[in-house]
């Protein structure tokens, strides 16, 4: 009984934790951002005023759906929340036993889901291109993370979320070919999981005007955007846990700081290859991730056969 | 070849068709012609003679001709000639051929003729209204030297929308306007789209007209209009200015003192320069790279400020008037200027070397947004995006102006036609730019800024003026008059030609490559609409009405 209110106790934790965290990691990501352009830059704290000033906001309703609307928001924020609840942040995954990894890729993609629900429910042609694009490329994206997973779970024989994250993708063989391999997958993809720039082709402004998320203001819109910088730290927390383990075993502050030193350096990749690229189209982007998922089935054939 | 020898052979060919000529200077000539041979003249020019179409004008000259009047001007580029030809037209139910089925580019021209002047292009495909807002009444030609120039036609509905066109079957349609991010203002373009693929549009624009031309030709003297003329563009101002003031100059037959001539080439280059920076920057932020964007802001400041320390404004310098200019560039300028252009080219020299390299942005604007040679030649393309088809026309060197017969400098082109030989122009123009406005600073010349004009100006001469602007060729047309103001004064700025060449540009392209090929045509709709009331909002729900609006903004300002 006390371990599961422990794993209740740890997953509230981790969803404070990264609630808390997440605005923090945009307005570091904005501010370099802005120095890399020779701007000044918003204060660091900035994306917490934001969202408390669209929280603040009149709740307007528009768009066809208003409810689906409404719903799309909500969905989206919990499940990324629900993310933040099985994956570790800096000690072992909370949840205990909460599932297996065919869960965790259900949740991520129901945060795509959430995101086409947006755009149905805004039923402009804009919101409509908008979701066709993040259609495709949730259709080609989504597999390589649930590849990823499956490589770590052939390593260690277990399906179990918290047996395949406390082993990463390597398990305890050192560095297997498939987990380089499927590493530089997850570099090269980054980018699109977490819907920044070359890859924010879904909601490109110049061309689709915020695409599905164009009818939102206010509360709703808060919500969307507070999921996106969650997914931001949640997605670095899981490429961290997976692909770069090494150190996470060390003693309480050390190991624990070690772990989010690692993802502020995600979060700094991420931000200078945003400032450094340009968008690319969606035919583009949909060939390179195809690329991608080749590969990651490389990846996939040699573990199956213990590489 | 000077225009006398062209005139020679209009003569041969044409005899009896020819009514009247007019060969004020080497490099003009004006042909009154029959309007039964409009046609076959215009055929002739285009074709056979390879003439670049510039424009078309219609005026109403009855009150002092007691006919209608209507000019289609080409240019010879190669001979250094501008070419206008005149038809009088009765003045009961004006009409002339058509001779947009042979020169697309004149679709527009006619269209904008119909609507403001009244006089009906026979034989012209699409009549549809390009000009006049939705709610104006049919018959009712703002233009008629009869209509006053404040004056709401009598059936003037607010509420009519326009009529689009159906799209073709099997396609959706995406609205790209009448607001959108990347359109810095207001215009409409109706894409009809098929899954992503763009496979046509309807355009309608005209939204900011301001009823610049008939306001001068109504209300204002000479030397008003320039600063009216540079209020036709926020970003290339004073090129309409300058055209203005040259056109009035080379009716009256006068000719600016040569410091003035070289402050007005420094100044328009300058404004060059902030442009095409300017323009790199937008287009780099179309295509999501905010970083160089952000950096070409970063370089093009200090040109802003020089500007603000010769003329007293960062945009809308107020530099012309009939016969010079009105702000000189002093020694401590000049140092200044110096320096700003040394620390200009080597940043620039960066940028120009890091876009270069970049695989990413080619891969966004190679093949993009293609304008070939023929496409061209068509529709009348200018500027940068005939050059980067590698069509060589520049109106600096192939109709001076100003000092630019007196600097040495390389008309840059590109064979690439798409979106990214635009850039590739444009990045080295800014070079050209520099190198030009140093070696003015270097042969600048004391002397006065204006010239004394003692005698009125002359009344019913015409005066053409090509002033290459960032965009292209802006092309001014005026008859002087009585009154100390012109009687007709037409500005076709590059963007009216270049915009009528996006349907063929984007056409069977994905929707993500439409901002960017119009984007790379650098449009700039108020240069385009210059002409009448305001257009209402024409949407499917409809919020506020036009008398709402404006009562609410008049409270607004009466508080």
């Amino acid at each position: 009984m006390t371990s599961v209110i422990w794993s209740i106790l740890g997953g509230v934790a981790n969803v404070g934790l990264v609630l808390l965290v997440a605005p923090l990691a945009q307005g570091i990501l904005r501010r370099i951002t802005a120095r890399i352009q020779s701007r000044q830059g918003p204060p660091l704290l900035q994306p917490y005023f934001d969202l408390l000033k669209l929280l603040g906001k009149e709740d307007i309703e528009s768009g066809e759906a208003p409810v689906m609307q409404r719903l799309a928001a909500y969905l989206g924020l919990a499940s990324v929340l629900t993310v933040a609840c099985l994956v570790p942040m800096g000690f072992a995954a909370p949840m205990n036993g909460a599932g297996d990894v065919v869960l965790l890729i259900y949740l991520l993609t129901l945060c795509g889901i959430c995101t086409l629900l947006a755009g149905l429910a805004a039923g402009s042609t804009f919101s409509l291109v908008g979701i066709s694009r993040e259609m495709m490329t949730m259709i080609t994206l989504e597999p390589l993370f649930a590849i990823a997973l499956v490589v770590g779970a052939v390593h260690i024989g277990s399906f179990r979320l918290d047996t395949v994250l406390r082993g990463s993708v390597y398990a305890a063989q050192g560095l297997p070919w498939s987990g380089v391999l499927m590493l530089a997958v997850m570099l090269l993809s980054f980018q699109a999981f977490v819907q920044r720039v070359p890859f924010d082709i879904s909601e490109a402004e110049t061309e689709l005007m915020e695409g599905p998320l164009m009818e939102y203001s206010g509360p709703k819109l808060a919500l969307f955007k507070y999921a996106q910088m969650a997914k931001l730290i949640i997605y670095s927390a899981l490429f961290v846990t997976l692909f770069a383990p090494w150190g996470s075993g060390l003693i309480f502050p050390i190991g624990w700081l070690l772990f989010w030193i690692k993802i502020f350096v995600l979060v700094l990749l991420v931000t200078v290859v945003a400032a450094t690229h340009a968008r690319y189209r969606i035919d583009q982007a949909i060939r390179f991730f195809a690329g991608l998922m080749g590969v990651s089935f490389v990846a996939l054939i040699l573990a199956s056969y213990g590489y | 070849m000077i225009a006398r020898e062209m005139f020679e052979q209009f003569k041969q060919r044409f005899g009896p068709l020819i009514l009247r000529a007019d060969l004020p200077s080497d490099n003009r000539i004006f042909v009154f012609v029959d309007p039964s041979s409009v046609k076959y003249v215009c055929q002739h020019i285009f074709r056979d003679l390879d003439a670049r179409y510039v424009a078309t004008i219609g005026a109403d000259d009855r009150p002092y001709s007691g006919n209608f009047l209507v000019a289609h001007n080409f240019a010879f580029d190669k001979q250094h000639l501008l070419c206008s030809l005149l038809v009088p037209l009765p003045p009961q139910n004006p009409t002339i051929d058509s001779i947009s089925e042979m020169v697309p580019a004149a679709s527009w021209a006619e269209r904008e003729m119909r609507d403001l002047v009244g006089i009906e292009p026979v034989g012209h495909r699409y009549l549809k209204r390009l000009v006049l807002p939705d709610g104006w009444p049919e018959g009712h030609h703002p233009l008629r030297k009869d209509v006053r120039w404040d004056e709401l036609p009598a059936g003037f509905d607010p509420d009519r929308e326009f009529g689009f066109d159906e799209p073709p079957e099997g396609c959706t349609v995406v609205p790209f306007g009448p607001f959108h991010p990347t359109l810095d203002e207001p215009a409409h373009f109706r894409l009809y789209v098929e899954g992503e693929m763009v496979r046509g549009c309807e355009y309608r624009g005209f939204m900011v007209h301001r009823g610049i031309e008939k306001l001068a030709e109504s209300v204002m003297s000479y030397n008003d209009i320039p600063m009216l003329a540079e209020r036709i563009c926020g970003i290339c101002g004073c090129v309409h200015n300058v055209a203005y003031v040259q056109a009035v100059e080379e009716a009256a037959g006068l000719k600016p003192p040569p410091r003035a001539e070289y402050v007005r080439t420094v100044m328009l280059e300058m404004e060059r320069l902030h442009s095409h920076l300017l323009w790199v920057g937008l287009a780099c932020h179309i295509v999501g790279f905010d970083t160089l964007f952000m950096q070409s802001f970063r370089i093009r400041e200090p040109i802003m400020w020089m500007a603000e320390k010769i003329s007293g404004n960062r945009k809308t310098y107020a530099l012309c008037v009939v016969g010079g200019v009105r702000w000189n560039i002093t020694p401590e300028i000049k140092v200044e200027l110096r320096g700003v252009l040394d620390k200009l080219e080597s940043e620039w020299t960066a940028v120009v070397g890091a876009v270069s390299r970049d695989k990413n942005i080619q891969k966004r604007t190679r093949g993009i947004g293609v304008a070939d040679e023929g496409l061209v030649k068509s529709m009348g393309l200018l500027g940068p995006v005939a050059r980067a088809a590698g069509v060589d026309i520049d109106c600096r060197r192939d109709h001076p102006y100003a000092a630019y017969d007196r600097v040495e400098f390389d008309v840059i082109t590109a064979q690439g036609a798409d979106v990214w030989s635009r850039i590739l122009v444009r990045a080295k123009e800014v070079f050209e730019s520099i190198r030009i406005i140093r070696q003015c600073l270097e042969k600048m010349e004391d002397g006065p800024l204006q010239l004394e004009i003692k005698d009125e100006l002359p009344v019913g001469r015409i005066g053409l003026s090509s002033v290459e602007a960032p965009r292209g060729e802006s092309h001014h047309f005026v008859i002087t008059g009585e009154n100390n103001r012109p009687r007709r004064w037409r500005v076709r700025a590059p963007t009216y030609q270049n915009l009528q060449g996006v349907p063929a540009m984007i056409k069977d392209q994905q929707i993500a490559d439409m901002t960017i090929s119009l984007g790379s045509i650098d449009p700039c709709f108020s240069c385009t609409d210059r002409l009448e009331t305001i257009d209402l909002r024409s949407g499917s729900v409809k919020v506020w009405s036009q008398e709402e609006l404006l009562k609410l903004a008049r409270q607004k300002v009466d508080k």
